[in-house]
């Protein structure tokens, strides 16, 4: 087995909205290995993406991290930070929430890198793909000229505002142009220096999603959060995609944590899955472990629908009843699943408590863990009251088609337009 | 029409937003102002020589100054006091300003009324006829509308008040002939013209809006369907494209009414409306007096701030509510 | 198509356009009250002398020979004569435009210095006192008649607060801003060309300085409301922009937060609001019209002014045709600009 990368303790992101508290991501936890494939899937709105962006720390106002530690293994890093933030460092790990936003700034690109789910608008519309890239290959050459704690300093005013006028080549350097055609190269775009000069609008959807994972690349990230890469795209090109990434990761041997509502993506690609449901992982295991061991009936309802593992379809089937509401005032304090769990019993009325997050491989955060099922103890019909829909209601909406990520995108737009 | 939808966002935005409670509350108190003019006023507004009797005009609280007079053949200085009779003290020619100020609001929000009016009844037909049909009537609205666009509003406005002239209008106050305020002027002059010359500036922008609108509507479904029943056209344009349309009109009726009252304020600060009841003219008289009786010019002034800044926050609340993605428009002045 | 063949389009448009411009303003001529022969002469005029001029001006031909007339004059360059001054109208429009370009210019220039910056904090800073206030600035801006704004500007920097300005010599009666003109001549004291060649070949700054303070209040006054319209514009359309998925992704690189902000953002904002500015060129010429007649600046405005007052038919048309072609040139440049700088458009 090989050593821990990232370890998240009690994650908790709260997107504070004009409607109430949303509980994006809850007392998550989660181990991430040096080099592995690890794997988060649940449905929209679980709470998957805000998770990815609060590794990324990313989050933005309302959204704010309010609890947990998201400790990461570099020992430079650590020696960086010793001195102003001791609490924060244990031995070669650091937790990312106790030092300065500066220098979890300084991670991105470096540390950690990511891609999104829609490759067209992830891209600014008026700047060369080859400027893009060459920006983020800038950023870590600088980056490693000057110390972590003095960054970000050198860009004058006045050059900033001549930026907004002019082509504003002046922040990118002829050598991080050409590495950016090499990276465009590396992840198999044709004629990457002519294409290096056009537009996003130029691009086809999946030659946009290698740009973009060109552009993560520039850093030599040590772990690169893909958020649903291949969602927006036809099915013949998340092939290749997928195969991109797994070229990739076996050639730079990268950790990737990739977050997916698609279980075939999962299951092709994984080592280690976690199942995110209302913003809990509520089972984490091993490929193996979740999709033939399960223990939560939440993986078994996803599961559940696709006959055998070779014919994963693309998209989830939808399991019975609602998305859970994420706003704090309408989540009792039981299981999150049992108006929608087939095994609901008396027990499930109080919450679950965590597994230990270091402690046994395979876990799930369900009553079953410990006891097995007991008919006489179930929860009667009709017992959560109208909160039960018709599945038919479901399935009538597609979720490729939900917005995703409901708990991120949703609320912070909401937000940023008041 | 308006939905379900479009109330509630009004709602939300109005609960949310501190900013489109105080524009209605402005826009309610000019509008009871200028409705209730001859009540309010305490003087007739056209009455001249309400002088103090060491000569010069009556300053408000706090802007009392001296004057030099000559008496019994001495020369000295007088204090000129301000009186409870005159709020805001009288101007250059006596006349109350308080009681203009009123009257103002009144010339105001008659020639934004009539005139967005106005601007609405040519605009809006002409557009929605030019989207709907499309072809040559389209071709030659947006032609026009290119060149009435080359045009500054407030330069053109001019022009045509040289070929129109500036007539006003006596309107008969309704409050006065009723008897409910003595004293008052039984009509008030509205500057008919600058009416019409206002509105002839602004209906392109009518026009156009209602044109794009109609241009989108047309392809949609419930349109087509009627075509197919065989209804008329001109009943599928007011059944269906005009109150599709609505929207982003009423936005623009806002916008253009803010934009009017500039404009007529500006013209009659030129001198080019033919009336003297007014803000912007009480403002030019107000400017050769500037530094000895500031006054005179400073009061009308804070009525066209306080009309437009009403209406524009209205406009706001309309537009952040509706969001009907319309392009902005010039202003007068 | 190439850039040329795209401005080759748009100035034939333009052409266009003006030619529109010309008609509207030959029918207004034409549809007005008054005969143009007796308004050229003035009062007193006899009978015999009107009938001489109508017959020498053409004014007794059918209106499509004087359209055709009017039309051809035009391109031959020929603007015609004032009726009041009898001076060639070219030359009237011409000895003003440096006066009214010296002001929109300044105007333009004080808005973007002022209100780009203040958009930023407020789009960036929101919820703050910084915000709140430059919302409160805004909306007072846009709707403040800027003939009051510069009165009130010169009533309490002038006046109340006894900040020196040239306007405020002399005694009640004199009308305000007569210091920018010297008045047997009607020219300007010093103009900005002026000003320059008085640094460049004498060294002397004295000029400038001169021309600064005169044009300051005029061009704060006429400036205020673009100052206001681009703050708002930047802070909604830089709210607007953050929150595209592409701003996180751009943050997501590494990149330090003004890079993201300036270089990304703003830039993405300004470049829908230069259209903008294209179109409201109109304003700002009525706004000019305006602050010309409070500051007395000798520039176009005042000359339409005056022009209008007396009926002045030739030089009102020349005026408005001048302030015309500037707009339409103005927005193809705008055009052009938009083009280069929003790939997205292309120029088809
Ligand atoms: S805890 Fe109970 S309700 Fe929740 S998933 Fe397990 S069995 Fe179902």
């Amino acid at each position: 087995m090989s050593e821990d990368l990232l370890r998240i303790t009690g994650l908790s992101t709260r997107f504070f909205t004009d409607e109430g508290q949303v509980n994006a991501v809850s007392d998550l936890d989660a181990t991430v290995e040096r080099g592995e494939v690890f794997g988060i899937v649940g449905e929209s709105g679980s709470g998957k993406s805000v998770t990815a962006l609060s590794i990324m720390d990313l989050v933005e106002s309302p959204g704010e991290i309010t609890a947990g530690s998201i400790e990461y293994r570099n020992a430079d890093l650590a020696a960086d930070v010793r001195e102003d933030h001791p609490e924060a460092v244990d031995g070669e790990f650091v937790d990312l929430l106790g030092v300065t936003s500066s220098v979890r700034r300084s991670l991105r690109g470096t540390a950690f890198s990511m891609i999104f789910q829609d490759p067209e608008s992830s891209f600014n519309p008026t700047l060369t793909i080859g400027e893009q890239i060459a920006e983020a290959v800038e950023v870590q050459r600088r980056a490693s000229a000057t110390p972590r704690l003095s960054r970000g300093v050198e860009y004058s005013f006045a050059s900033l505002m001549a930026s907004t006028v002019l082509g504003s080549k002046k922040f990118v350097t002829a050598e991080s142009r050409e590495r950016a055609i090499e990276l465009l190269e590396l992840v198999g775009i044709p004629d990457p220096v002519k294409r290096a000069e056009e537009y996003p609008h130029e691009y086809s959807g999946g030659m946009l999603q290698r740009a973009m994972i060109a552009q993560a690349l520039a850093g030599e990230p040590d772990v690169l959060v893909a958020d649903e890469p291949t969602t927006a795209l036809d099915v013949t090109i998340q092939a290749q995609i997928l195969d991109l990434l797994a070229d990739l990761q076996e050639e730079t041997g990268m950790t990737i944590l990739l977050i997916t509502h698609n279980l075939g993506v999962i299951a092709r690609m994984c080592d280690r899955v976690g199942v995110m449901y209302a913003g809990e992982i509520v089972e984490r295991g091993t490929l193996a472990d979740v999709f033939d061991d399960h223990v939560h009936p939440y993986t078994e309802g996803l599961l559940g629908s696709v006959p055998d593992l070779e014919r994963v379809g693309d998209r989830l089937r939808p399991i019975p009843g609602n998305v859970p509401s994420l706003l704090d005032d309408e989540m009792d304090d039981r299981c999150y699943f049992a108006d929608r769990c087939p095994k609901a019993m008396d027990a499930c009325l109080d919450h679950p408590p965590s597994y230990d997050a270091r402690g046994e491989e395979h876990a799930a955060r369900c009553v079953l863990a410990e006891m097995d099922y007991d008919e006489s103890r179930a929860l009667p019909e009709g017992y959560f009251g109208e909160g039960e829909r018709p599945a038919a209601d479901r399935e009538a909406e597609p979720h490729g088609a939900e917005i995703e990520p409901d708990g991120a995108g949703g609320t912070r737009e909401r937000g940023e337009n008041e | 029409m308006i939905s379900d939808r479009v109330k509630r966002n009004l709602t939300r935005t109005f609960r949310e937003s501190m900013l489109p409670k105080l524009g209605l509350v402005l826009l309610v108190v000019i509008v009871v102002m200028a409705m209730f003019a001859p009540i309010l006023a305490t003087h007739d507004p056209t009455r001249t020589g309400y002088f103090h009797e060491e000569g010069g005009p009556y300053p408000p609280p706090g802007f009392e100054y001296t004057t030099t007079v000559a008496s019994d053949g001495e020369i000295g200085d007088v204090e000129v006091t301000s009186t409870s009779e005159h709020l805001l003290g009288t101007n250059t020619v006596g006349q109350d300003v308080y009681s203009r100020f009123l009257y103002g609001a009144r010339v105001s929000l008659l020639v934004s009324l009539f005139g967005v009016s106005l601007a609405l009844l040519m605009g809006v037909p002409f557009g929605l006829v030019a989207g709907y049909y499309g072809g040559r009537i389209d071709d030659g609205l947006m032609r026009l509308a290119d060149v009435m666009l080359a045009f500054p509003a407030l330069v053109l406005a001019l022009a045509l008040i040289g070929v129109f002239g500036s007539q006003p209008i006596q309107v008969p106050d309704p409050i006065v002939l009723a008897g409910v305020a003595d004293g008052m002027p039984e009509s008030i002059p509205i500057p008919g013209s600058v009416t019409v010359v206002v509105a002839l500036v602004t209906w392109v922008w009518f026009a156009r809006v209602a044109r794009g609108e109609a241009l989108s509507i047309r392809n949609e479904e419930y349109v087509k369907a009627a075509k197919s029943f065989g209804t008329a056209d001109w009943r599928i344009l007011l059944k269906h494209v005009l109150p599709n349309s609505l929207t982003p009109i009423i936005v623009l009726a806002t916008i253009q009414m803010a934009i009017i009252i500039l404009i007529e304020a500006s013209l009659a600060y030129l001198g080019f409306t033919g009336t003297t009841l007014s803000w912007g003219y009480e403002i030019e008289t107000g400017q050769d007096v500037l530094r000895t009786r500031p006054w005179v010019a400073m009061v009308p002034g804070i009525g066209i701030v306080l009309a437009v800044i009403s209406v524009n926050l209205l406009g706001d609340w309309f537009r952040d509510a509706l969001d009907p993605n319309i392009e902005g428009s010039e202003r007068g002045a | 198509m190439s850039m040329l063949k795209f401005l080759l389009r748009r100035t034939l448009q333009g052409v266009f356009v003006i030619w529109g411009v010309v008609t509207v303003l030959f029918g207004l001529r034409a549809v007005s009250p008054g005969d143009p022969a007796s308004l050229m002469l003035g009062q007193g005029a006899t009978q015999e002398l009107v009938e001489r001029v109508r017959e020498v001006e053409g004014l007794n031909e059918p209106i499509y020979v004087q359209y055709a007339d009017y039309l051809g004059s035009l391109v031959r360059g020929d603007l015609g004569y004032s009726w009041r001054s009898e001076r060639e109208v070219e030359m009237m429009v011409l000895e003003r435009v440096p006066a009214t370009i010296e002001l929109a210019v300044a105007a333009t220039v004080i808005a973007l210095l002022i209100a780009v910056p203040l958009g930023v904090v407020s789009a960036t800073r929101r919820g703050t006192a910084s915000d709140y206030g430059a919302t409160l600035f805004s909306l007072l801006g846009i709707s403040t008649p800027n003939f009051w704004l510069g009165l009130m500007l010169i009533l309490v920097l002038g006046v109340w607060y006894g900040i020196p300005y040239p306007s405020l010599s002399g005694s009640g009666s004199v009308p305000i801003g007569v210091g920018f003109v010297d008045l047997p001549t009607g020219r300007r004291a010093v103009g900005f060309g002026e000003a320059l060649m008085a640094i460049v070949q004498e060294g002397s700054f004295g000029e400038m300085g001169l021309w600064l303070k005169h044009i300051t209040l005029p061009a704060i006054t006429l400036g205020t409301y673009f100052t206001a319209l681009i703050t708002r514009l930047t802070r909604s359309g830089m709210i607007d922009e953050f929150g595209k998925p592409y701003v996180t992704a751009t943050q997501s690189k590494g990149l330090p937060g003004v890079l993201v902000r300036y270089k990304h953002v703003l830039r993405n904002t300004m470049i829908p609001i230069i259209t903008v500015l294209g179109l409201q060129m109109g304003t700002l010429m009525g706004g000019a019209v305006i602050t010309e007649t409070v500051f007395n600046w000798p520039g176009l405005g005042l000359r339409l002014i005056d022009a209008l007052g007396v009926r002045d038919w030739p030089l009102m048309q020349g005026i408005i045709l001048f302030i015309a072609i500037m707009f339409v040139t103005i927005n193809i440049v705008v055009d052009a600009l938009y083009t280069y700088l929003d790939p997205q458009v292309s120029v088809e």
